[in-house]
């Protein structure tokens, strides 16, 4: 197996495209694991913390922008990202422990596409943009089309994830990653991610989606839009969570039984509701 | 010379201090040699092959491509083996499988190779052709007539007792005390529940690990994460068919072990390949191998009844338990009995029956943890209290009070209590804990939560087996101490070293603690049965005051004064009492003994727990005790509060804190008792909570630490407040009595007394998860 740290985008690309069985390195939280599990046998590692453009954090009109290689410990720590960007920082706050943070990236997370990590929901509730770059330029995806499947993005294997596009507005909205799991650390049993804006008492912007609940993120443009002009009554969640505990498809694991997740959707809602009024 | 209580009265200070752990530093800054860290020349590595099924007969192994890789040295399978059993108390296994695997995971082949990667590599290359046979998994389907039987050898296997008819059955115990049959009637109440336990798993933060090189004599050495360095070496010897004096056991720095580590790990597999290659071989178990591998704690049923009259004074108990002992016997013939000598509790109950079994299934192995079958009677026990007490309208710590043993009663099959202590350790949690405010309301829970508080009442042994210790006097007058005790990381070392100091009036680097090698320690069985500071502590005082005897002759001599009027001041002089000029140094005194009079001095101290009666035959029934009729330690007591707090929502829990009061006899060293107290605690917070290891049809489902959850530090409670009481043991040294397994008894039971105080429903089945606790929730409501 080969190593290689290319020094900039196109250079990692281009390798990227030249060898089927190559793969991207990140923080390598999960892909040292699984280097090691023997789950993945990649022909070379492309390194890519010495590629400047995938770093950091910068805000730019209308949206914040998350270098892929960004990790979560950043994330976490960075106070720019308040409003509707507050939810993608306190999804990073909670993730696993401290040595993980300080080494898992975001770019790391999302390709990954683990149903059960705390980005993906998110990302759908804030309503992100992914920027894709490949060697014929830069797509952007959003976020609701980015997670496909259990492990499964939209990105294609000669792409690599530039950066997450974090809209600002709407600017008074609250954002909160709610994160039920066994222990402190441990992935979610089940996550709320929840954007809300709320103008004199009514709810004026809503987005919500439920994590650990099925292959994907569960987000419903029904439920969103049965919240944004409610008035948040305990009825209209009640609605919203049950419709959200329909779509869901969570698995039966370790963690806990499908059903029971599906459950505690309701009721975890209202929480998040509860938290950011 | 002189009785205890003339002792206690001139106790050295630095008995009880809370000196720093000696291995600390070297722990803390990562210098701390454990058995991986440990490179021989030439060294080899190696790894083993578990079987992907639980029960399966072996077609054939073809190991032809293995061989072959560069690099592997060596590819063992059962049939390159001796047919040399080992076992504690059934001889039933062998270190790896021959014609059949009970166990998935169980090894059946084993490689050495230059490094773990060819090693790995190998065993990819390695096939096996089985035939599937069906697994038994459950407990009381191991015991049915049709059930299909796992060791078809059983009867032929050397065994240290009488094996029960059913072909399943590892042992069966009975006991009973007065007249369970007709007692019901004089019972105003009467509960009656069934009890669901987890196996859970040991974790030690290092995995089991063993280095083993042959010289050329064909003395076998070992370096071994163990708990016992002459267990190691009594098993490896069996194993090989040689005699121990051709096995070495040396123990480096352990990184934990909480029984998992007793009798043997894989300590004879890797000595079979370092005598295969003829090069020291190293094998260090990765934590998925370790989990499927290695031991574990029984998991099992408990079916549970009591009775009690209006006033709350119990009348009556009939128990069964049914525990999985897993593919092979390990310590199982011990620790269903234990279970079933511990299901009365530290209470009077005079009609009592208890039935308990280990059963053979094709799950992994279960052994010693921490407790050995305790907690899993008293969480049936204990839980069932409670519930007796909420039929009754009683406050569940009067009920107990109400029927603690005291000093004039006997414990369970007619012991005799040395201390009767359980009282003293119920007022104080309660009044620590400020039990009746709480209990009555207390303070508000957080939005969401329901808040609520338990307890558990707990008793426990501390004592077991043989031990030995010697104290040298070096030239220079400071000592040195071997006892080959192991510390498994709950501080032995440091305790043993406070307890030579305290006994010879010496500072703690004057004396030497010498790592355990079965090549230079006497015998000592091992770390376990909570019986270091007291079994093994006995020894190292009364070695150090044989040592100490030894010193005043020669003092006497020299100083030309009676024994009698001689006393030892601080730092290794020994004076004429009352006259301060008068003293002489240690060295002095070893010069002496060395070059002109007497010989080297050395102290030496070894006996055998013994317990002061037996149980007594003519007060009840005794079937089945496999080998300890007489008794296994002296009696410990504690009692514990927990005060949680249940999320409505989803059904979890959270300890907010915790109070724990113990019997300690005496606290050689308080923060070390306090660690001991948090530690088993912490863990049994994860008994009660998170930890279970699950199988799907004989395949462990989450062997790795992602998927089988410890609480970390952000789950513990808040605060543990550790209670000390401490009243002198009379046969212990300083009076101190072992803690290590009696605080991991009673967190299961004291926090689903705690659920069950916060939200009405009774949680029958650890570990408490939020599913089960939603669960058992809804049902109370549905049931009002
Ligand atoms: C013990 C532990 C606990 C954890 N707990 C949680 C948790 O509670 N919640 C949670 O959300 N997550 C959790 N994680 C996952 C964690 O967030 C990982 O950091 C993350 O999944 C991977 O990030 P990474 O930068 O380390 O990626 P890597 O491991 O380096 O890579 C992961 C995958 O992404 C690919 N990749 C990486 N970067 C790019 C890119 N820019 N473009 C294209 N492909 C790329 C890699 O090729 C690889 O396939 C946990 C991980 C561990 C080890």
């Amino acid at each position: 197996m080969k190593y290689i740290e290319p020094a900039s985008l196109p250079e990692a690309l281009e390798i990227l495209s030249a060898d089927d069985e190559a793969r991207c390195l990140a923080g390598g939280a999960t892909l040292v694991a699984m280097l090691n599990a023997d789950l993945v046998e990649p022909s070379t590692l492309i390194g890519l913390r010495r590629i400047d453009e995938l770093a950091g954090i910068s805000v730019s009109g209308d949206h914040i922008r998350i270098g892929a290689t960004t990790t979560h410990a950043q994330i976490a720590g960075d106070d720019r990202l308040t409003g509707n960007a507050a939810v993608v920082r306190d999804a990073a706050r909670q993730i696993a422990h401290s040595a993980i943070r300080n080494m898992g990236t975001i770019g790391g997370a999302v390709c990954h596409a683990d149903p059960n990590a705390d980005f993906p929901g998110a990302l759908v509730a804030a309503n992100a943009v992914l920027e894709a770059a490949g060697q014929s330029g830069r797509r952007q995806i959003p976020a609701d089309e980015f997670f496909l499947d259990y492990l499964e993005t939209s990105l294609e294997e000669d792409e690599i994830l530039s950066a997450v596009m974090v809209p600002v507005e709407p600017v008074g909205a609250r954002g909160r990653h709610l994160k039920f799991s066994r222990t402190h650390g441990d992935y979610a049993t089940i996550s709320i991610s929840l954007v809300l804006a709320i103008n004199s008492g009514a709810c004026s912007h809503a987005r919500v989606a439920v994590g650990s609940a099925g292959p994907a993120p569960v987000h419903l443009a029904e439920v969103d839009a049965l919240l944004t002009g409610s008035d948040l009554s305990g009825e209209t969640i009640k609605q919203a969570g049950q419709k959200l505990m329909e779509a869901a498809d969570p698995v039966d694991d370790v963690r806990g039984s499908a059903e029971y997740r599906r459950m505690i959707i309701p009721g975890l809602l209202q929480r998040a509701v509860d938290e950011l009024r | 010379m002189s009785t205890n209580m003339a002792e206690n009265q001139q106790i050295n200070p630095i008995i009880g201090a809370s000196v720093p752990r000696i291995e600390g530093p070297e722990k803390a800054t990562g210098r701390a040699v454990y058995t991986d860290d440990i490179t021989r020349p030439g060294m080899l590595h190696a790894a083993l092959l578990g079987s992907h099924y639980p029960h399966a007969r072996i077609l054939s192994i073809d190991t032809s491509r293995a061989k072959a890789l560069p690099g592997v040295k060596a590819v063992l399978t059962g049939a390159d083996l001796p047919l040399n059993y080992i076992g504690m108390f059934i001889k039933d296994q062998l270190p790896l499988a021959r014609d059949k695997v009970c166990y998935s995971g169980e090894p059946v082949a084993a490689v050495a190779a230059v490094d773990l990667a060819t090693a790995r590599q190998a065993l990819r290359l390695i096939e096996m052709e089985y035939e599937e046979l069906e697994p038994v998994t459950d407990v009381e389907e191991a015991l049915e007539p049709d059930a299909p039987v796992i060791h078809e050898k059983r009867d032929e296997y050397p065994t240290m007792y009488e094996l029960p008819e059913e072909p399943n059955a590892i042992c069966f115990t009975e006991f009973m005390e007065g007249d369970p049959n007709t007692a019901w009637d004089k019972c105003d109440a009467i509960v009656e529940d069934e009890y669901l336990v987890p196996a859970q798993y040991h974790m030690y933060m290092e995995p089991s690990s063993t280095v083993a090189e042959v010289d050329g004599s064909g003395k076998v050495t070992l370096w071994s994460s163990t708990q016992g360095v002459a267990r190691s070496q009594m098993y490896t010897a069996l194993a090989l068919g040689l005699p121990m004096s051709k096995v070495r056991v040396i123990a480096p720095r352990i990184g934990g072990g909480f029984g998992g580590k007793c009798e043997f790990t894989n300590q004879p597999i890797t000595a079979l390949l370092a005598q295969a290659t003829g090069r020291p071989v190293k094998l260090t178990f990765s934590r998925e191998d370790d989990m499927t591998m290695m031991k574990r704690r029984h998991g099992g049923k408990i079916y549970m009844k009591t009775g009690a009259k209006k006033d709350g004074t119990l009348v009556a108990r009939d128990c069964r338990i049914i525990l999985d002992g897993g593919a092979y016997a390990d310590e199982s013939p011990e620790v269903s009995p234990v279970a079933a000598f511990f299901s009365q509790g530290p209470y009077r109950i005079p009609n009592m029956r208890v039935e308990a079994w280990s059963v053979y299934t094709n799950l992994s192995r279960a052994s010693a943890f921490r407790g050995f079958g305790n907690p899993q009677a008293t969480f049936a026990s204990e839980s069932q209290l409670d519930d007796l007490a909420d039929q009754l309208g009683m406050d569940p710590l009067e009920l107990r009070l109400n029927n603690a043993l005291e000093q004039d009663d006997k414990f369970f099959c007619g012991k005799t209590i040395e201390k009767a202590t359980m009282r003293a350790c119920l007022e104080k949690v309660r009044d620590a804990s400020g039990w009746a405010a709480k209990r009555s309301g207390g303070r508000p829970a957080a939005p969401g939560k329901k808040r609520g508080i338990g307890m558990a009442g707990m008793s426990h042994i501390s004592g077991l087996a043989g031990a030995g210790a010697n104290v040298l006097l070096n030239e220079d007058g400071s000592v040195t101490l071997n006892c080959g005790a192991v510390d498994i990381g709950q501080g032995s070392d440091t305790i043993f070293t406070q307890i030579v100091a305290g006994a010879l009036a010496l500072d703690m680097d004057q004396v030497n603690f010498a790592a355990p090698d079965t090549d230079s320690s006497p015998y000592q069985f091992q770390t376990s049965a909570s019986r270091n500071t007291y079994t093994i502590g006995r020894a190292v005082k009364k070695a150090s005051d044989d040592v100490r005897d030894q010193i005043y002759r020669h003092a006497g001599e020299i100083l030309e004064c009676d024994t009698n009027d001689l006393e030892l001041r601080q730092g290794g002089v020994v004076g004429v009492k009352g006259v301060p000029d008068a003293a002489l140094p240690f060295i002095a005194i070893a010069g002496r003994a060395l070059w002109q009079e007497g010989g080297p001095i050395m102290g030496t101290h070894n006996w055998l727990y013994t317990p002061q009666d037996r149980m007594d035959p003519k007060r009840m029934l005794l079937r089945g005790f496999a080998l300890m009729p007489d008794g296994i330690g002296i009696f410990t007591f504690g009692a514990q509060v927990a005060e949680v707090e249940v999320d409505e929502v989803t059904g979890q829990v959270e300890v907010l804190e915790y109070w724990a009061a113990h019997d300690v006899g005496k606290a050689i060293n308080k923060t070390s008792v306090e660690g001991q107290i948090e530690g088993g605690i912490v863990q049994m917070l994860g008994y009660a909570l998170t930890e279970e290891m699950l199988w799907d049809n004989g395949r462990m489902i989450n062997p790795t630490m992602m998927d089988y959850k410890i609480p970390g530090m952000a789950d513990a409670p808040y605060k543990i407040h550790s209670l000390l009481i401490e009243e002198a043991e009379e046969s212990a040294p300083f009076g101190a009595k072992g803690v290590g397994e009696i605080c991991a008894v009673g967190p299961a039971p004291a926090i689903a007394n705690a659920i069950k105080n916060a939200v009405g429903a009774r949680v029958a089945q650890i570990p408490a998860t939020p599913e089960r606790v939603l669960t058992a929730m809804q049902s109370a409501d549905d049931a009002d």
